[in-house]
């Protein structure tokens, strides 16, 4: 069971490296575990996130692909739909029967279609677009709904932060 | 550093409070009398106890487990915090018994419980790390030995001091260190085969299976030994609330290992009967890799009622976690079998229609129908749907709605030749000698109106002849019906179609 695991996360980084997604970087943190990897995800364009280079840590169950990888951002993130530790809450990351937020149908669940480079692209348009009804984080939600441009100086913030900028 | 002071201090703190009472009474059982009766002492050395504790732990945990992992920290405190919330509550219930013999052995179950976790935390890791030093293989059975041992040695005392001197607080205990001999138990059977995946090169694919197995029955064990516990508990002191929360989460945890066993067990079942062998064609055909293990698939593949072809491996651990197609979701228990209980045609699928003129042969463009189109199945109610199935079904009521446009082209088609057919026959009578044709507008609103009575039917067969004999082609009783026709079904087609049309855009 680790091999099959291990060998699907071999094939998969092998996949990410041949043919990178735009604006996406990962692989595992070291080539000792293949069960932590890294990944840097580009916020897209013509968003709030425009321009940053936000950092988030996966954790791969021993089962994978059977159960969904963990993730969460390493640098500080405002988004209604990442907590405020950086977890990320989208339901591609969960397994029907685990609903955190109640909202989610099982259909967008996790399942071993599923890969790292889907769960990155579903971050990106997280990204993009917030789901602001599931809210992890309900003060980003709250602002995202009703004072965007608060939201959008807040994001501002971030990007500036991630990429080592000088905030004004 | 945070650790290295307060144990300093303690220890200074403890030096002092010593000396102090050595400096007042100058022997060693008058400093003892002083210090276990003053109570600032008494929290000094308490607090000092604790300290070593935590220290003989550290010790403990550098010798079998080296450094901890963030995740297993974390794991340890959550659990930790729930462990004396637990322990809070059952001081409660032997308030009578309470003392620093009580506290101690409580500190000491405390202790040890964390390093179960511990324990089990690290073999849970084993799957996951690539490489396995023989340090781990010692250090985990050293531990787990060490544990049993204290295990069993505990559960012996509790099982002598209740035996000899009745029911008390070791009953708690004896429960307890049962519980935690069954984890060792359960660790113990996963380290046997995680040691065993790991010696072997190819994977193991009944592996999942004995650990389902193996849960089953390790909490079927313990859900009985909760409810023993708090029978006799409720029996002799009162409700023991410190053990509903374990308890209320092994009975979860055990209907959930039972139901994964029933229903993968099910799934399974259906694979291996049910589903066929996918052929070399179909592997050649589809994209000829398994979406599970993102390997090629050579043999050993199966087709599911949906088509979704994979590896018979992966799907039966998969089948272990949920009973639905990876791909699209749908549920392999609730499905329909795929060859032998095919659906029978609903009734609402319409046979082909009588054609509306019996005697007329039919048109051209009747040719092009053929059979019916396939009837989809057609479940009972919709509300009992998943999404899955239901799109499933939009899926299929898709290709009714076209079956359907096209029959109703065909409807129109037939319509337009009735009309023509209905000009015709306007023209020839119009042609014919006038009350000849009178006679025949006669019996059609006869024929028409009251095909039930008698006696107007005995002046047909004069009239039909004779219009018949006019070089009608078709000889029909029917005209007369077909007259309304042209307008209204014709019309009511067009719309329909129109709707359609405006659905399917």
């Amino acid at each position: 069971m680790a091999g099959s695991a291990l060998r699907r996360l071999m094939a998969e980084y092998k996949q990410l490296t041949i043919n990178p997604p735009e604006g996406i970087l990962a692989g595992p943190i070291n080539e000792e575990n293949f069960f932590e990897w890294e990944a840097l995800i580009t916020g897209p364009e013509g968003t709030c996130f425009e321009g940053g280079i936000f950092p988030a840590k996966l954790v791969f169950p021993p089962d994978y692909p059977l159960s969904p990888p963990k993730m969460q951002f390493i640098c500080e993130m405002f988004h209604p739909n990442i907590y405020a530790d950086g977890r990320v809450c989208i339901s591609i990351l969960h397994a029907p029967g685990d609903d955190p937020m109640g909202y989610e149908s099982s259909a967008e669940r996790w399942s071993p279609v599923q890969s790292v480079e889907k769960i990155l692209l579903s971050v990106v348009s997280m990204l993009a677009e917030p789901n602001d009804e599931s809210g992890a984080n309900v003060d980003a939600a709250k602002m995202w709904r009703e004072d965007r441009e608060q939201f959008n100086k807040i994001a501002e913030r971030l990007v500036k932060s991630t990429l080592g900028l000088p905030l004004q | 550093m945070k650790a290295l002071l307060a144990t300093v201090s303690s220890l200074v703190l403890t030096t002092v409070v010593i000396g102090n009472a050595y400096y007042q009474k100058k022997q060693f059982y008058p400093s003892i009398v002083y210090l276990t009766n003053s109570n600032p002492s008494m929290a000094v050395m308490y607090l000092q106890a604790f300290i070593l504790v935590l220290l003989v732990g550290k010790l403990l945990r550098k010798i079998f487990f080296g450094q901890l992992r963030p995740a297993e920290f974390e794991h340890l405190i959550e659990r930790s915090w729930y462990a004396i919330t637990e322990t809070c509550l059952a001081f409660t219930v032997f308030r009578d018994d309470f003392n620093p013999k009580f506290i101690a052995l409580f500190t000491l179950l405390l202790f040890l419980k964390a390093f179960h976790w511990l324990a089990e935390d690290r073999v849970d890791y084993m799957e996951r790390s690539p490489v396995i030093g023989w340090l781990f293989h010692v250090r985990i059975l050293g531990l787990l030995m060490l544990l049993a041992h204290a295990d069993f040695y505990f559960i012996h005392h509790a099982y002598q001091f209740t035996a000899s001197k009745g029911p008390s607080v070791q009953l708690v205990f004896g429960f307890e260190y049962s519980i935690l001999i069954i984890m060792i138990a359960n660790i113990l059977i996963k380290y046997v085969l995680h040691a065993i995946d790991s010696r072997w090169e190819a994977p193991w694919e009944s592996k999942a299976a004995v650990l389902l197995y193996t849960e089953l029955a390790i909490n079927f064990l313990k859900v009985l030994l909760y409810i023993g516990f708090v029978a006799i508990m409720v029996r002799i002191y009162t409700l023991p609330l410190f053990a509903f929360r374990p308890m209320y989460e092994t009975m979860r945890s055990f209907k959930k290992a039972y139901n994964d066993v029933v229903l993968s067990r099910r799934a399974i079942r259906n694979m291996n009967t049910l589903y066929p062998d996918a052929t070399a064609e179909e592997l050649a055909a589809a994209d000829n890799e398994c979406i599970i293990c993102r390997e090629e698939m050579h043999t050993g593949a199966k087709k599911l009622p949906c088509n979704h072809i994979f590896h018979a491996a992966c799907l039966r651990l998969w089948f272990q976690r949920q009973q639905t197609c990876p791909t699209c979701r749908l549920n392999v228990l609730r499905a329909p079998a795929p060859e032998p209980a095919a659906p029978a045609p609903p009734p609402a699928a319409p046979a082909p229609p009588p054609p509306p003129f019996p005697n007329m042969p039919p048109p051209p463009t009747m040719m092009g129908w053929g059979p019916p189109p396939p009837p989809p199945p057609r479940p009972a109610a919709l509300a009992n749907l998943t999404t899955a199935e239901l799109q499933r079904l939009e899926g299929t009521e898709r290709r009714n709605v076209e079956a359907r446009l096209l029959l109703l082209r065909e409807i129109q088609a037939m319509l337009d030749a009735s009309v023509l057919l209905m000009q015709q026959y306007s023209a020839v009578v119009a042609n014919m000698p006038q009350n000849s044709a009178n006679a025949a507008t006669q019996t059609d609103v006869v024929t028409n109106t009251e095909t039930a009575a008698p006696a107007p039917v005995k002046k047909e067969p004069d009239v039909v002849p004779t219009t018949s004999g006019a070089g009608l082609r078709p000889p029909s009783p029917a005209p007369s019906s077909s007259k309304a026709h042209p307008e209204g079904p014709q019309s009511d087609a067009a719309t329909a179609l129109d709707s359609n049309r405006s659905v399917m855009q």
